[in-house]
């Protein structure tokens, strides 16, 4: 079962309310299907600038895996007022620890609300039905 | 039958090149597309990540571009360049990265045999076309990698993004100077041209996805389309953002 302290989108992103701020990293299926299992696998990630605006569902970076090139999309909208740049060098954390040092950007939200994102639960029956 | 469109653009411009599969993949709306097309002029393109210091040889080339896709660059002179673009849940793209080259590569495999080479998965054979030092993306191999003769003959990179997938080939008819040593279709230069090669990468993918190909142009739309973006391919701040 995966952490059910935060909420999932369909596009295998999550996000983590942090008192005032927002955390969103990408799950482990996200990474298993950029990596195929091996860390190695995963090239360069590029995150943003700190202090960007981002709508919901926007493009806040980059990932490369061996063969393809991915956008990483945010869940919510918000400024981004941090950013995890050790995973840039260091891109074996993802697969490691995709929950917690994996984390990717840290977001002061626009709305509070995460309607329309999913539970843990409701995540692992996405994963089921569309895999 | 599903039905795809394809799409032949024969010694196009590389902006336009570039522009048309970003266009392509950011129409939601496209039906399933095969492109199948060449150079001119012959162009190096960088992949997405790569730093351009990092790539030799581009003072050679008549023009040099940055793609989307990931990986190595390529000298895009005496290949067959194709491109598939369709949303990321198509059969053909569904699962893990690794499950779609699979796919792919068997399709192209497919139609070299049947040109008389014999092309297979890298898997851990070691390849006397790797290179250390020169960002060429057929002197770096993975095990997805279609390869013979003990060298790699067809570059592949991807693009995933909102939902759609662009998936690049190359597959190369002739060596250039700059990527000497790899697997080639046709050694003797005289045998097999971009557009025969086409033509049977076409009727192996209908036979074996079981899908029909329709000739088609871009819509008015995606032309203006490719135009627009196109021309970022070719700005310095791009091609050497890294």
């Amino acid at each position: 079962m995966r952490p059910d302290d935060r909420k999932y989108a369909p596009t295998h992103e999550w996000v983590k309310i942090d008192g005032d701020t927002m955390v969103i990293g990408i799950t482990d299926f996200a990474v298993q299907e950029l990596s195929n299992g091996n860390d190695s696998d995963l090239v360069y990630c590029d995150l943003p600038e700190v202090g960007r605006i981002l709508d919901k569902g926007e493009t806040f970076g980059e990932i490369e895996s061996v063969k393809a090139v991915s956008d990483l999309n945010t869940p919510v909208a918000g400024e981004i007022i941090e950013i995890n740049s050790s995973i840039e060098e260091h891109l074996e954390i993802l697969s490691t620890d995709p929950w917690n040092n994996g984390w990717m950007i840290r977001i002061k939200p626009t709305s509070k609300s995460l309607d329309g994102l999913m539970s843990a639960e409701d995540y692992e029956k996405h994963l089921a039905a569309a895999h | 039958m599903e039905t795809w469109r394809l799409i032949t653009t024969w010694g196009a411009s590389p902006a336009f090149n570039m522009g048309l599969d970003e266009a392509l993949l950011g129409n939601s709306q496209a039906p399933t597309t095969l492109r199948l097309y060449s150079w001119s002029p012959d162009t190096l393109s960088l992949g997405y990540f790569q730093r351009f210091a990092d790539v030799r040889g581009t003072e050679v080339a008549g023009s040099v571009v940055r793609r989307i896709t990931g990986g190595g660059a390529i000298h895009h002179t005496g290949e067959l360049t194709f491109s598939i673009v369709a949303d990321a849940g198509h059969r053909l793209y569904a699962g893990p990265i690794s499950a779609s080259y699979r796919r792919v590569h068997h399709v192209v495999a497919a139609a070299l045999a049947e040109h008389g080479v014999q092309a297979e998965l890298r898997g851990a054979r070691a390849l006397t076309s790797d290179r250390e030092d020169t960002g060429m993306c057929f002197h770096h191999s993975t095990e997805l990698d279609l390869v013979w003769d003990g060298r790699k003959g067809v570059g592949s990179a991807q693009r995933r993004k909102s939902g759609r997938v662009l998936h690049h080939g190359s597959i190369k008819l002739h060596s250039s100077e700059l990527e000497g040593d790899i697997a080639v279709a046709d050694p003797s230069g005289s045998q097999l041209s971009e557009q025969q090669l086409g033509g049977t990468l076409r009727t192996t993918l209908g036979r074996i996805l079981g899908v029909r190909l329709e000739s088609d142009a871009p819509t008015a739309e995606e032309r203006a389309r490719a135009h627009e973006l196109g021309s970022r391919y070719l700005d310095p701040a791009f091609v050497r953002r890294r």
